[in-house]
């Protein structure tokens, strides 16, 4: 059976995407104030009905937010926990909030600018502990270098080749090419790929996503007011957040279960969400897959079902996840081709293909799915759609 | 050409340690790998912590952890000295043990050629010094294996 919304997105905003670094002398709370701007303007709201901020990555400074955009009405601010792991829960609380009348008009943000502080050395920017010292002994600076062990153990165990991590980043660029907001829309041949150098064998400079700035907010109501905003609904179909112990702080800890390990940490969050939502793979028109790292998005694609645990390798060198493909991935080039903000980039086009106004338009598409990274749980997944 | 893994120097490495991770560091002072176990269920917990993840107990036993394996690793680039100087790379390694069921231990391959790095390899321990511990690394204990 599937469920009624009792939520929707009713605006979306964004920043322009700039490359790392290169969004100052702005701040980021100027990009966010910019972004929220955008995104009330799209809904036909104005700041004074905000009432709601929904973060998620450890968020952001509420006070500061408030001070600077000038927000006078605001009776809710909360965080879902997890990195870009929790960016798809926004969606849960923002819902959460508006269904029980706690605020009207909610808004989910997301933004990241790497000055002097990069994402990708992420494991590197903790001070020492007990637990992390061993991934400085080891070497292994960021996530990417973490995850490339996944990748090998994948390939081990099921064959998978790296021809099929090329593939993911040739049908990233190959979306991309049309998308005005991408950085990397030059089309890349598989010998361009195999003479790449490695980064973290297996995985070369290619597999790696894009390192930028940017800011993006979307604004969500209940299903009472969300038909009165100027442009259509993109429905809350269900959210599913679950910290699933066998996944855990996964590359932050590398002691998943055997089979976690060669995963994307997000099966109990698919099982979870296609429960919710009373849906299968089988109803999903259109897949925003966190892509940090090519390897990751084989795994999600095993995770949600689209293809059998294993066989994601074969799934993706058959063609499936380009246009017209048995699911169409990321076709605004995801974090790998167009621009990385933590996953809400996925979310502006999810809503884009929704209201039928994508640049790279899937045919009919009434149901997307969108993921958090793979990164601590909690891990978080949504289905949107254009259908309550 | 590129020659074998590096081996890091850890002598200014401040190892920290806590309560629960501390008889990981005793052992390694005496070249010795150990893990600790849960003495309610048997259940191995890493990194120590003070609870085990499967019944809740808290005591543990330190036993030793058997013979090391290579569960996966990867080979990063390391910027040479000059010009002259051939590409190094460390490897970092992700180790199991026979006798320490569901562990993995996040270290460094050493003085391996990249080429003969496999999962499943059988490796040896070799003992580093840092500032206030012993860090364990591994080699390969067959090093002319190859894929």
């Amino acid at each position: 059976m599937t469920a009624k919304a009792t939520a929707a997105i009713v605006g979306s905003g964004s920043t322009p995407y700039y490359f790392r670094g290169e969004s100052a002398p702005q701040t980021i709370y100027e990009l966010i104030g910019k972004a929220v701007h955008a995104a009330a303007a799209d809904a036909g709201i104005g700041l004074n009905d905000i009432d709601g901020l929904v973060f998620f990555a450890f968020g952001f400074d509420t006070g500061l937010l408030i001070e600077q955009l000038g927000l006078k009405n605001v009776v809710f601010a909360h965080c879902v926990s997890g990195f870009g792991s929790g960016m798809a829960g926004m969606f849960d609380l923002a819902a959460m909030g508006v269904e029980t009348g706690r605020a009207k008009n909610v808004v989910c943000i997301g933004a990241t600018q790497q000055v002097g502080r990069r994402v990708g050395q992420a494991l590197g920017n903790f001070a020492a502990t007990p637990d992390n010292v061993f991934h400085r002994i080891a070497g292994l600076g960021g996530p990417g270098q973490a995850l490339a062990l996944s990748a090998r153990r994948h390939m081990h165990r099921y064959g998978t080749r790296r021809e099929a991590f090329a593939e993911v980043v040739m049908a990233s660029r190959a979306a991309a090419a049309t998308r005005e907001t991408a950085f990397r829309r030059k089309p890349l041949s598989l010998d361009e790929y195999m003479a790449a150098p490695m980064l973290a064998d297996p995985l070369c400079k290619f597999d790696f996503c894009l390192e930028t700035d940017g800011a993006l907010a979307f604004v969500v109501n209940a299903v009472d007011r969300a038909a009165d905003r100027p442009h259509r609904p993109v429905w809350i179909k269900a959210v599913a957040q679950v910290a699933d112990p066998a996944w855990g702080r996964a590359f932050f800890w590398l002691n998943q279960t055997d089979d976690a390990f060669v995963s994307a940490g997000a099966e109990a969050v698919a099982q979870r969400l296609y429960a919710r939502a009373g849906l299968g793979p089988q109803d999903i028109d259109v897949a925003l897959l966190y892509d940090h790292f090519s390897p990751l998005v084989i795994m999600q694609l095993e995770d949600y079902g689209f293809c059998p645990r294993g066989e994601g390798g074969a799934f993706v060198e058959s063609g499936a996840i380009r246009a017209g493909g048995t699911i169409p991935v990321n076709p605004h080039g995801g974090h790998l081709s167009e621009a990385y903000v933590v996953g809400v980039t996925h979310v502006r086009e999810a809503v884009e293909q929704l209201r039928g106004t994508a640049v790279n338009q899937v045919a009919g598409a009434t149901t997307a799915l969108i993921t958090g990274g793979p990164a601590p749980v909690p891990m978080t997944g949504a289905i949107l759609s254009s259908e309550r | 050409m590129t020659g074998p893994s590096i081996t890091p120097d850890f002598t200014a490495l401040e190892v920290p340690m806590d309560t629960w991770s501390e008889p990981f560091w005793q052992g390694t002072a005496e070249h010795r790998l150990t893990f600790p176990r849960c003495t309610t269920c048997g259940t191995f917990r890493w990194p120590a912590g003070p609870f085990c993840p499967s019944c809740h107990a808290q005591p543990v036993d330190w036993v030793p952890a058997g013979e090391p394996r290579i569960y996966s690793f990867t080979i990063l680039p390391v910027r040479s000295a000059g010009d002259d100087e051939p590409a190094r790379q460390r490897i970092p390694v992700l180790v199991e043990f026979a006798d320490a069921p569901g562990v993995r231990l996040v270290s460094v391959l050493i003085d391996a050629m990249p080429e003969a790095a496999a999962i499943d390899a059988r490796l040896v321990p070799h003992w580093l010094p840092a500032a206030n511990a012993v860090v364990p690394a591994f080699r390969l204990a067959s090093p002319e294996i190859s894929r």
